[in-house]
């Protein structure tokens, strides 16, 4: 899977026309805005317009615009999924993931531990980012299996990500932001973003607080009409090869109070792989 | 005076007077219309409930690709997503497991592609609704299953938690990674479903690269019957693809021969009703006979007092139907559950949680309550609209107006007998495709002949007093003389009582002369097919083919054979395939091991021809239903539908089978095998060495597979009294009806002879007054009352063993086919004439008490 950290894929347009026309929309979750923390650190450096001078739909862009460059990446992360009894269940996964261009990309997500589940793998082919084929494999079966292209707000096999975090980027046209006010996250000066959805999605609307000095959203709320549904927090960035990537981040979800908390424990930037490791052959070795 | 006006005044009198008589009538009615509601509410249920389960497994698929029973390959399922116009094509594995431990309650297992099948089904396991801690681990694991929220409570089973199963490779263990919430499938079968993986289903059930099902949704703008053709045409032949009503359709037409019998319990209960609305009726005729004469002297007429008495009879029938609706809900709601049990068991998984009352369905139920009342109070108030005024009024016997009744009633009664006739014909000469050779038509020739039967009654009774005049009268004194002229003088009246005795010893007759030929004809086939010492079965021993059984690996059974004392054990797999739409019962034996030691009943094609040209090839042998149906004989050529398509077989016998009513085809296991490519056992036979103690062979094979699997094991001499069982059972109703039929009967008696006793009161008074002692006086009405039971007994003995071989026809010969032949049950007839006698003796102990009792001044002065 395009997992959490190689959410910059969602907000990888390469450019604000593409984005424009791109013709399905994608929610931003979890490991979206985790991504979008990268892109937007990036373009930091970059703009430095004014934040009154800027709209809702301007920041997205910008961010965006920079998140293609963390396409090509491999990341070795922790997974921690906690319930409401407090009870948690861990698991470590490696991801892999490059910019297919001119299709979107391609990723391959293989989780190591538990036992029960290592070497289980997800496999993405996105054709355009609004196109994209799904296969999952599970060594006990021995078999490749395609993945229903179903709901992109459901949770992400138990996880507090949904589908679309882990599947690429939004189409922005499908949506309408709104500016609606400046905060101060963590010490950070943030950019608030209404982002609503233009067609019916599980959420209604979601709040993004962007951190003025990365473009890096530190925090997100979706709300079912007026009730929060998920939130989520994105910390300890750090710049890698110039890319701002949060190192710990946590969704929740309001309705179960289940928790999902990563923390990478790896990463490395501009990989270059091979389309071979992008294959169901490639899935069904785990990766080797 | 109008109708409205009489009713007023003198119905309503006449009504609180005779409480007891019309409150009998009354419940008599609403018992017949009870059975009616009760037994259709019941069928509507249990069918609604099928489709219920039908439509939340199926989900949003509007087609279903079928095959046989054991499955078919899942790269069907390429074929079919490649059809033009498929929007999903997802497979389903739909099988049966039970728990290992408590009560081993069963439930179905459905086996999705869980990736997929959210394009269909109203579930997800990655959704807040759904309450599956880890789905990655549910689909990561093989031994993953889920359970609806409702079963998980009701046996205390907790996430995570370890369940024994019992399936087809024996018992396995699962691990229960979640549970549904009651929605879409989780819903269906009342919570008793538990979903796998589709592959994990595959490995745990033996069905390795197959699929039972392909449900499919179809993109908006095509037609249904389009797609049905273009993925028929993708298919190989063979392959059945129906909407989820067509497959309600077939649960309905699998059941049909159960819906029919309680029909036709029904439709019984109802003319026993009928039998006292008459009695009521006519009695009432009889008693108020001085009341009609006045009426019509002062200007009634005739059409105004037979009008009256159908207002009444109305009134009555219309209170009667609607207790009845009532009454008919409550007997609903108390028999559904033990219904749904015997449907469950018999043809396949069914949960009743609401009761499916149709208004429409009880408005009919009135209007045949209430119609079949007025028709029984027919005869009797156009009788009392020909009484003349005079003669009523003196109250003098109305024997003439008796005998111009009776020549009527003779008429009505033979024309009636002929219709029976008449139908039977027709039955017996249609061809066996034709909508004329259905049981509805046995059922008309039945209703046909008993009412025939019942309106000679009179006729009946009047020959049967002069041969007791003539034989036995003198030897019983002048008790015996008086009682015979007693019964002649009201004939009518007593002819009613008669009735009602002759249709209870009837059905007595007839359900005992049917249940005994059954019993006979099944236990005769069991003894030529079935000699092995030991059977072996995963389901209820007479289940249908896809009820809740757990077929068996063949493996097993070379562990069987590895058993002390076994001498073999020979595998039996049974399964329906679909031929035109409908379902055949496929049944694979090892013929040459079977034929060592059984008997197959040969009606055409050369005996020895099953032992030598059936093993291992294309030959099969049907039975004869099946060769009736589809018109075939000894050398024909007859297409199966298979795995691998469309097979073509050498048809070389037609051989008596009892096994399904759906008609049967025999073929060789090991060809089936090699075709059907399914490795499965429902049955092994097993035989004991000589030597050996049958009960510790079967002990043996008892403690070997205690832990491991849920199956029957019943030495021959259980099977036997398992299969006896089953069939009283399902005559249980029958017998219901049989005991209310006979109490009503009784009621009958009392009603006849206490009217008799009031309308002698004075007769009686002369009698005790010249020395008739009161236990001569008793002894009287007890011989009058001792005849008319033995009247009634001779009639219902004789329409019995009609209606018994009438009931033969209808119910199974045209099922099983004409090779069951009818046997009368002389010990049961003997059993019903005492019963008559008895019962009536019985009834008229009451009435005799009150005439013995009748004070002499008091008698003499009346009137």
């Amino acid at each position: 899977m395009n997992s959490l950290p190689v959410q910059s894929a969602k907000c990888g347009m390469r450019n604000g026309r593409q984005l424009r026309n791109a013709p399905q929309p994608r929610s931003t979750s979890a490991a979206l805005v985790f991504l979008r923390v990268l892109c937007v650190s990036v373009v930091i450096s970059v703009f430095s317009s004014p934040a009154f001078a800027i709209s809702g739909r301007d920041i997205f862009e910008k961010v965006h615009e920079v998140s293609v460059k963390g396409l090509d990446h491999e990341i070795s992360m922790t997974m921690v999924l906690f319930d409401k009894n407090g009870g948690k269940r861990t698991r470590t996964l490696t991801s892999y993931s490059k910019n297919a261009a001119p299709e979107a990309y391609k990723a391959l997500a293989v989780f190591k531990t538990p036992p029960d589940l290592k070497n289980v793998g997800f496999l993405v082919h996105a054709r355009t980012f609004s196109n994209r084929d799904l296969w999952a494999y599970f060594p006990e079966f021995k078999r490749v299996r395609r993945i229903a292209n179903t709901s992109q707000d459901d949770s992400f096999f138990g996880s507090d990500l949904s589908y679309d975090d882990f599947t690429g980027p939004a189409n922005l046209d499908d949506f309408k932001f709104s500016l609606e006010r400046e905060e101060v996250v963590d010490g950070k000066p943030c950019y608030v973003v209404e982002v609503t959805p233009k067609t019916r999605r599980k959420y209604t609307r979601y709040l993004a607080w962007v951190a003025k000095d990365l473009w890096v959203q530190v925090k997100i709320e979706y709300y079912q009409d007026r009730d929060i549904y998920r939130s989520g927090t994105f910390k300890n960035v750090r710049l890698i090869n110039g890319i701002p990537t949060p190192f710990r981040s946590e969704m929740e979800n309001r309705k179960t109070n289940h928790r999902t908390e990563l923390t990478i424990d790896n990463i490395r930037y501009n990989t270059q792989f091979s389309d071979d490791l992008f294959t169901q052959r490639s899935l069904e070795r785990a990766g080797k | 005076m109008n109708i409205l006006q009489l009713l007023r005044h003198i119905s309503v009198k006449h009504l609180r007077h005779q409480k007891a008589r019309s409150l009998m009538a009354l419940i008599g009615i609403a018992l017949g219309v009870a059975a009616m509601v009760s037994i259709d509410i019941v069928n509507m249920s249990v069918l609604r409930s099928f489709e219920d389960n039908i439509n939340r497994i199926t989900g949003r698929a509007v087609l279903q690709v079928t095959d046989a029973e054991s499955g078919f390959p899942e790269a069907m399922l390429d074929v079919v997503q490649k059809v033009p116009g498929v929007e999903y094509a997802v497979p389903v594995i739909e099988t049966n497991g039970c728990l290992a431990w408590g009560d081993e309650r069963a439930f179905a297992v459905l086996g999705v592609d869980v990736l997929q099948d959210g394009n269909i089904r109203d579930y997800s396991i990655t959704d807040e609704s759904s309450d599956i801690p880890d789905p990655l681990l549910f689909l990561a694991r093989p031994d993953s299953i889920l359970l609806t929220r409702e079963m998980a409570a009701r046996e205390h089973i907790a996430i995570d938690q370890q369940i024994k199963v019992q399936t087809v490779q024996g018992t396995r263990t699962f691990t229960v990674r979640g549970l549904l919430e009651p929605d879409g499938p989780a819903k269906a079968l009342g919570g008793d479903i538990a979903v796998m993986d589709l592959y994990a289903a595959q490995l745990a059930f033996g069905k390795e690269g197959r699929i039972d099902r392909i449900d499919v949704s179809i993109l908006r703008g095509e037609s249904l019957d389009t797609m049905k053709e273009r993925i028929q045409a993708a298919l190989p032949e063979g392959y059945n693809i129906d909407t989820p009503a067509g497959r309600s359709r077939q649960m309905e037409n699998l059941m049909g021969r159960f819906r029919k019998s309680m029909d036709m319990i029904g439709y019984l209960a109802l003319f026993v009703g009928m039998y006292l609305i008459y009695n009521t009726v006519a009695i009432s005729v009889v008693q108020r006979g001085r009341e009609i004469g006045i009426l019509r002297a002062l200007g009634a007429t005739r059409r105004q007092v037979s009008g009256l008495f159908l207002g009444e009879t109305v009134v009555l029938s219309l209170a009667a139907s609607l207790l009845g609706i009532g009454l008919g809900i409550i007997l609903a709601k108390i028999s559904i559950t033990a219904v749904a049990r015997t449907v469950s068991s018999m043809y396949g998984r069914s949960s009743i949680t609401d009761l499916t009352i149709i208004p429409l369905h009880l408005a009919k139920d009135i209007a045949i309550g209430v119609a079949a009342s007025v028709i029984a109070a027919f005869f009797p108030s156009r009788s009392s609209s020909r009484i003349s005024p005079i003669s009523a009024i003196r109250s003098t016997p109305y024997s003439s107006d008796a005998l111009r009744r009776h020549r009527g009633l003779t008429i009505a009664s033979l024309a009636f007998i002929g219709i029976a006739g008449a139908i039977l014909l027709v039955y017996k000469t249609a061809a066996h495709a034709s909508p004329l050779r259905s049981s509805s038509m046995t059922i008309a020739a039945m209703l046909s002949l008993l009412l025939g039967i019942s309106l000679s009654t009179p006729l009946f009774l009047r020959r049967f007093i002069s041969m007791f005049h003539r034989l036995f009268a003198g030897r019983l004194g002048a008790g015996g003389r008086l009682a015979g002229l007693n019964l002649e003088k009201n004939l009518t009246r007593n002819a009613v009582a008669v009735a009602a005795v002759f249709f209870s010893i009837s059905l007595s007759v007839s359900s005992s002369s049917l249940l005994f030929s059954v019993q006979k004809g099944l236990m005769d086939y069991i003894d030529d097919v079935e000699r092995s010492d030991v059977l072996i079965t995963s389901g209820h021993p007479l289940a249908s083919a896809g009820a809740q059984t757990i077929p068996m690996p063949l493996e097993m059974a070379l562990e069987i054979e590895a058993i002390p004392g076994v001498d073999a054990a020979d595998p039996f797999r049974k399964l329906f395939i679909t031929i035109s739409g409908r379902r055949v019962l496929l049944e694979a034996i090892d013929i040459p091991r079977w034929l060592k030691r059984n008997t197959v009943k040969v009606v055409k094609g050369m005996q020895g021809d099953v032992g030598t040209m059936m093993p291992g090839k294309d030959v099969i042998s049907v039975s004869e239903s099946v060769a009736s149906r589809y018109g075939l004989k000894p050398g024909d050529h007859f297409t199966l539908p298979t795995p691998q398509g469309p097979v073509r077989f050498l048809v070389i016998s037609v051989v008596v089978s009892f096994a399904s009513d759906s008609g049967v085809i025999f073929i060789d296991y090991q060809t089936f095998r090699r075709i059907w490519q399914d490795h499965n056992a429902d049955m092994f036979s097993v035989y004991v060495r000589p030597g050996n103690d049958v009960i510790d062979v079967r002990d043996a094979i008892r403690e070997l597979y205690k832990d491991k699997r849920k199956m029957f094991v019943l030495d021959s001499r259980e099977f036997r009294a398992e299969i006896k069982k089953l069939l009283d059972q399902s005559f249980e109703m029958n017998n219901a009806v049989n005991l209310l039929t006979l109490a009503i009967a009784g009621f009958g008696i009392i009603i006849t002879l206490l009217a008799s006793v009031f309308e002698r009161t004075r007769e009686i008074g002369i009698l005790r007054s010249i020395g008739m002692k009161r236990g001569q006086v008793s002894g009287l009405v007890l011989i009058e009352s001792a005849l008319l039971g033995l009247a009634g007994g001779l009639l219902g003995t004789f329409a019995g063993v009609l209606t018994g071989w009438i009931n033969l026809e209808g119910f199974f010969r045209l099922d099983f086919g004409d090779s069951i032949s009818y046997q009368v049950h002389y010990l049961s007839i003997c059993w019903a004439l005492l019963l008559a006698v008895g019962l009536a003796v019985l009834a008229g102990l009451y009435p005799a008490r009150r005439a013995a009792k009748t004070n002499i001044t008091e008698a003499l002065s009346y009137e």
